[in-house]
């Protein structure tokens, strides 16, 4: 849905020659070695130039020497590009007009079509052809618009040629053939030269050398065929980089070497004036020979308006861009000038003529301006402040009011020729460009502001909510008269391990890498805990089975992590050929398929089984008993759904249509039943006097078993097997660290914590979200689990259905099983102590997450100008602060529950924020 | 003279199986500075002397109602309390000089050297360009080295003879690779046919540095692995303890620190399994030779003005 706009098609043809990465600095770094007046133009406009010249400095002299001789047909401009600098946003900055937003967060790792409106959508709509060669990135992002394309693989970064050569074999055909309209040629050379070698290189000097060579061929031949009647007698060539790169070849950042590049332009019909001084925002360069050349500054921001209005079509509907002075004025030579008197002021109209031109255009790109800030302010949550959008509001009505006295003028003056249009013309357009700055401004500040004070206070809000949980761990600890340590010996081996291994998961954050393979980074550092506690069992001779089972769980989860990563990958533009063999292998293997349908259903009944083992024992009585029978029902009802919607089984008795919604929806029914009933025992219940760990694991069980029933129907086949991993795993941790706990409760204080249990219990949380699927990404979220039992999207009740399903088995289940690391040590303490070990539990977990949390947030701050902040950091960031809150919420309710009304541990929440 | 007698018998230690053991003079002569007389037999400690000792101090520091034993007297570990601790020390338990020690250590160390060396230079090959070939060239090497050096030193001299020792050794080989190498998959080690071989090699070499060891000098005694490879708190009694547990942990240590960089994106070639955590390994094992013959040397000199 664009702009409706209509103008004037100034070029039919035009060939955006896309030279990827043509650093400014290449064409213009002569500048300051001429002489000293010269050289304060060029430090004004070139401030990050360094004056020493370089080898790869100068290559590009064909441009050069167009951008002197030709003068006001030829320029160059110094685009600037907003960060982040990374070809896929710069693409989509270039072709829509806007700024990298949070939006493009969602789908990060891969390279999906642009869904908003766009100019290469703009050209499609309106009946220009489109052929595109090279960097097969843009048939991702437009993957039905080109006519033709040839586009070559851009992912191997130490292959130079292939991309460079296969543009080259068809772009000089392509010019002698008539069939298109627009011309996309996107070399990947130099970016990968930069990469691989660095900007001080050979193969950077060979490849700049060889765009040279291409350059002066592709100008010959449109020269050759510009004439009157010419095939390219109306062609606009632009050469242009998309981002710069730092000395190392490096681009993603922000700095003025990534963010400042060149666009060449050049217009092949002499324009019959040059522009007024008033308007030129160019400063005069000169090259080498001394030589006149023009040199302005557009940002990549007006790149969509300026081409979409210089070729004639609607601008791009989402685009805050501003129409370019100079680059639109370069298309002022083939102005068609129809119905106007010409024979009476020469000297006079054809300038004026550009002008109105000029404020047409101006005054549809505001409009299109105006429009979409109201649009997107009223339907943003986020949007703009009310004051900027007044203020706005008021620059956009001061300029639309001056806009209806010039039409009137206009109109009057129609047939007349004088000199009092120039000035109104002017104010128009000073009128038009202040708002279309204003808007600019605003949305980048808006947009793509960090503010280092606010990110200094949500840093230092978490630093004292960890002091707080060390405090209190502490204060838990002393009012019970505990110690942390072990004996007298000062920190026990325990505490390190934990300490060293948290510290080390938090500090592998600070990369970007290890966050790409969080889940195997947790996986092996779980592992390291399960391998020194082999050692600990080996010593002891004792469980040596639970730990080498543990290990074995690990084994697995490692696997399984491994296939959710390559999931992930598969999503990203790498592996896109991924998925084809796995369903190959699928196809090839119907018992694999029917395995795969059988398996979920018996671990499942597994499950029951052992639930019903557990409630046969002396501790159920009553309703506990009805409340778990109840989950053995849902469990039953879980493998009827699955059974009924796999169709490998023809179920007679249950019509699909009825039970695909209403099987679901009965246990969320019995679900939230269980929980409620729960809450209500908890409210009303007197505590009974019996043997309280005894009863704190009645309410675990009560209680994991009720949510549980839930977490797998959402979590889909892979359910079953994960809650039978985490039991396994769980209970594995247990008796370990029960195994210390027995060998300490010989010599010293039987109230000592040991954190390394709870430090495994987190690490295999963190291990279940990788396992289940899920990665910190938003194309990570599995949105289909949202709509199980339900068809139509209702926002709160599917988000609870997500949250139940991303967190279910990382943060919901882990934390309210966490008493079966008290419960189970002590069996005949009394309830004070075990409360008091709960409470310790629940903190060092809090402790632990919020460690995690802290450093996150540190690396993001660190990290924001970073190539893969919004691709990696930031849904990373939104996931564990996401994370956090869930788990101190969860740990509230948890020592609600748990706690009674013995004791409530009073849990600080710390608010986050950027 | 002394010393390169000393050194052959080292290498070739058939030629001196049943010499009661020449070594502690050749230990005196190399420890003490040239210009002091030779020790005499009587104050030369033998290395029960050397337990006794260590047990007396820890006795008198620790545990006061401990009964001793004074022949074959049972060990409290000081800091881990536990009731299966104590270690029996048999009688004839091996016992090593500090000049047994250098050598062993210098010819393993060596032979890992000069199979990097061989593979660089005859089948320039290397880690990085071939590792299963470089791995399979370093276990090639310290294989019969480590075997036939450790196998010297073995526990229970009368009972087992040397050519068991070797024989033990060798069935530890492929024993320690499969714990290795499930070790390694469990912390997350690339599984596929392609790194099949790999793998293979790189347990092998592992096993050379932690599990043959151990196995050459204690066969099959499960006090004295758990003494090795479980105990944490408390040091390791006599040197042959410090030369098997110092490297094998060492070596562990230094894979686990060498798989860390694996993940990042520099896209270099000795990021792939296993090249770096070759190269920890061996660099683990490398310094933790180096500590252990320190610990050694220091223990010696520290004994040695405590006799005087």
């Amino acid at each position: 849905m664009g702009a409706d706009t209509a103008i004037a098609p100034i070029f039919p043809n035009l060939l955006a020659f896309l030279l990827l990465l043509l650093r400014r600095r290449l064409l213009l770094l002569t500048l300051p070695v001429v002489g000293p007046s010269r050289l304060l133009i060029a430090s004004s406009s070139l401030s990050s130039t360094p004056s020493v010249s370089k080898p790869w400095m100068d290559k590009l002299r064909v441009i050069q020497k167009l951008a002197s001789e030709r003068g006001s047909s030829a320029r160059i401009f110094k685009a600037i590009a907003d960060p982040p600098t990374t070809s896929l946003q710069r693409l989509k900055g270039l072709t829509t007009g806007g700024l990298p937003t949070f939006i493009d967060v969602g789908n990060s790792f891969g390279a999906p079509a642009i869904v908003e409106d766009n100019f290469i959508h703009q050209l499609v709509q309106n009946g220009k052809r489109v052929v595109m060669m090279g960097d097969d990135t843009w048939t991702q992002l437009f993957p039905n618009h080109f006519k033709k394309s040839y586009p070559y693989p851009s992912f191997n970064v130490k292959d130079l040629h292939t991309v460079d050569n296969g543009c080259i074999d068809h772009l000089l055909p392509t010019l002698y053939q008539e069939d298109w309209d627009v011309l996309i040629a996107h070399f990947l050379g130099v970016d990968h030269a930069g990469h691989i070698f660095g900007v001080d290189s050979s193969p950077m000097i060979e490849k700049l050398e060889q765009y040279n060579l291409v350059l002066e061929k592709v100008i010959e031949v449109l020269e050759s065929q510009s004439g009157p009647g010419g095939l390219h007698e109306n062609t606009l060539l632009l050469v242009m980089g998309d981002h710069g790169q730092t000395l190392h070849g490096d681009h993603g950042g922000g700095s003025p070497e990534e963010v400042e590049t060149s666009i060449f332009a050049m217009n092949f019909k002499k324009p019959p004036f040059s522009i007024p001084p008033e308007f030129d925002t160019s400063s005069g360069g000169h090259n080498l020979d001394g030589k006149k050349m023009y040199i302005s500054s557009i940002q990549q921001l007006d790149f969509a308006v300026t081409l979409s209005a210089l070729v004639g079509i609607p601008f791009p509907f989402g685009s805050i861009g501003r129409v370019n002075t100079d680059l639109y004025a370069l298309g002022s030579g083939t102005l068609n000038s129809e119905g106007t008197n010409l024979e009476k002021c020469q000297n006079q109209s054809e300038l004026e003529q550009w002008k109105q031109n000029y404020v047409n255009v101006l005054c549809i790109n505001s409009w299109q301006v105006k429009r979409y800030i109201d649009v997107y302010s009223a339907s943003s949550l986020i949007g703009f402040s009310h004051e900027d959008l007044l203020q706005i509001a008021d620059v956009y009505a001061q300029a639309d009011k001056s806009w209806s006295n010039t039409t009137k003028k206009l109109f009057l003056h129609q047939n007349e020729c004088s000199d009092s249009l120039l000035p109104a013309l002017k104010m128009q357009i000073d009128l038009y460009v202040n708002f279309l700055t204003s808007v600019a401004e605003l949305a980048r500040s808006k947009w793509t502001e960090f503010n280092l004070k606010m990110m200094g206070t949500g840093f230092g809000i978490m630093l004292v909510s960890l002091l707080i949980h060390l405090l209190s761990i502490k204060w838990v600890a002393k009012q019970y008269g505990a110690s942390f340590t072990c004996g007298d010996s000062g920190i026990s081996l325990g505490l390190i391990v934990a300490c060293f291994v948290v510290v080390i998961r938090a500090s592998s954050f600070l990369s970007n890498s290890y966050i790409l393979e969080e889940g195997k980074v947790a996986n092996f550092l779980l592992a390291t805990t399960g391998i020194f506690k082999l050692r600990y069992t080996i010593l002891r001779k004792k469980m040596l089975l639970e730990a080498v089972v543990f290990l074995l769980l690990i084994t697995f989860c490692r696997f399984t992590i491994e296939i959710g990563l390559s999931k992930q990958a598969v999503t990203s533009q790498f592996l896109n050929a991924y998925p084809s063999w796995i369903m190959s292998i699928v196809s090839q293997f119907p018992a694999w398929m029917y395995i795969a349908e059988v398996v979920p259903i018996l671990v499942l009944i597994l499950l029951s089984y052992l639930l019903y083992k557990t409630i046969s024992s002396s501790y159920f009585v009553g309703i506990w008993k009805y409340m778990i029978m109840g989950t053995i029902l849902s469990y039953m009802l879980i493998a009827v759904h699955w059974a009924s919607e796999s169709g490998t089984w023809s179920l007679a008795l249950v019509s699909y249509g009825i039970s695909r919604n209403c099987i679901p929806r009965m246990i969320y029914g019995i679900g939230l039943g269980q929980v409620s009933l729960l809450a209500f025992s908890q409210l009303f219940n007197k505590d009974k006097g019996l043997d309280h760990s005894k009863s704190l694991v009645v309410k675990t069980v009560g209680m994991l078993s009720a949510l549980s029933s839930v977490v797998i129907l959402l979590l889909g086949k892979q359910g079953p097997l994960v809650a039978l991993a985490s039991i396994i795993g769980g209970c594995c941790i247990m008796s370990l660290g029960n195994m210390e706990h027995e060998a300490k409760d010989s010599m010293s204080d039987p109230l000592a914590v040991d954190p390394l249990p709870v430090t495994q219990w987190n690490f295999l949380a963190a291990c279940m979200f990788f396992c289940t699927g899920h990665w910190c990404a938003f194309d990570g979220l599995r949105y289909g689990a949202a709509f199980i039992g339900f068809d139509e999207f209702i926002l709160i009740r599917q988000a609870i259905l997500l949250t139940i399903d991303t967190f279910g088995f990382s943060h919901i289940l882990p934390i309210f099983a966490l008493p079966f690391l008290v419960a189970r040590q002590n069996m005949l303490s009394q309830k004070q102590f075990i409360l008091m070990r709960l409470s310790q539990v629940y903190l060092m977990y809090g402790l632990i997450t919020a460690t995690t949390v802290t450093v996150t947030m540190l690396c993001v701050t660190i990290h924001r100008r970073h190539l893969m902040v919004w691709g990696l950091f930031a849904p990373k960031f939104v996931f564990d602060v996401v994370g956090l809150i869930l788990t101190d919420v969860l740990i509230c309710l948890a020592s609600l529950f748990y706690f009674g009304r013995v004791e409530k541990d009073v849990q600080q929440n710390p608010s986050t924020e950027k | 003279m002394n010393y390169t007698k000393t050194f052959l018998s080292v290498v070739c230690p058939w030629n001196r199986d049943s010499a009661p053991s020449p070594t502690y003079k050749t230990k005196s002569t190399f420890l003490d500075p040239p210009w002091q007389p030779p020790m005499n037999q009587s104050t030369a400690h033998t290395p029960r002397g050397d337990r006794l000792i260590d047990r007396e101090i820890k006795r008198s520091s620790n545990r006061k109602n401990m009964k001793a034993n004074a022949t074959t007297s049972s060990v409290k570990f000081s800091a881990e309390p536990e009731p299966e601790a104590e270690a029996e020390v048999s009688p004839s338990s091996p016992s090593i000089s500090a000049l047994e020690a250098l050598s062993v250590h210098l010819i393993s160390g060596l032979g890992l050297g000069l199979a990097l060396l061989l593979a660089n230079n005859v089948y320039s090959v290397n880690l990085v360009s071939h590792p299963s070939l470089t791995l399979l060239l370093i276990s090639v090497i310290e294989c019969p080295i480590v075997i036939l050096l450790y196998s010297r030193h073995r526990k229970n001299r009368e009972e087992c003879s040397y050519l068991k020792a070797v024989g033990r050794g060798l069935v530890g080989l492929p024993v320690g690779a499969l714990v290795n190498s499930l070790g390694a998959i469990a912390l997350g080690a690339p599984v596929g046919t392609q790194y099949f071989l790999t793998t293979i090699y790189w347990s092998l070499m592992m096993s050379l540095f932690t599990i043959v060891p151990a196995v050459s000098v204690f066969g099959s005694s499960w006090k004295d692995w758990q003494r090795i490879f479980a105990q944490t708190n408390c040091r390791p009694i006599g040197s042959l303890d410090f030369m098997i547990c110092l490297p094998a942990h060492g070596a562990i240590i230094g894979a686990w620190l060498g798989a860390w960089p694996m993940p990042l994106d520099w896209e270099r070639p000795w990021q792939e399994w296993p090249i770096c955590v070759s190269y920890g390994a061996m660099a683990g094992y490398l310094v933790a030779i180096v500590v252990s013959f320190s610990l050694i040397l220091v223990r010696a000199s520290f004994q040695h003005d405590k006799r005087d």
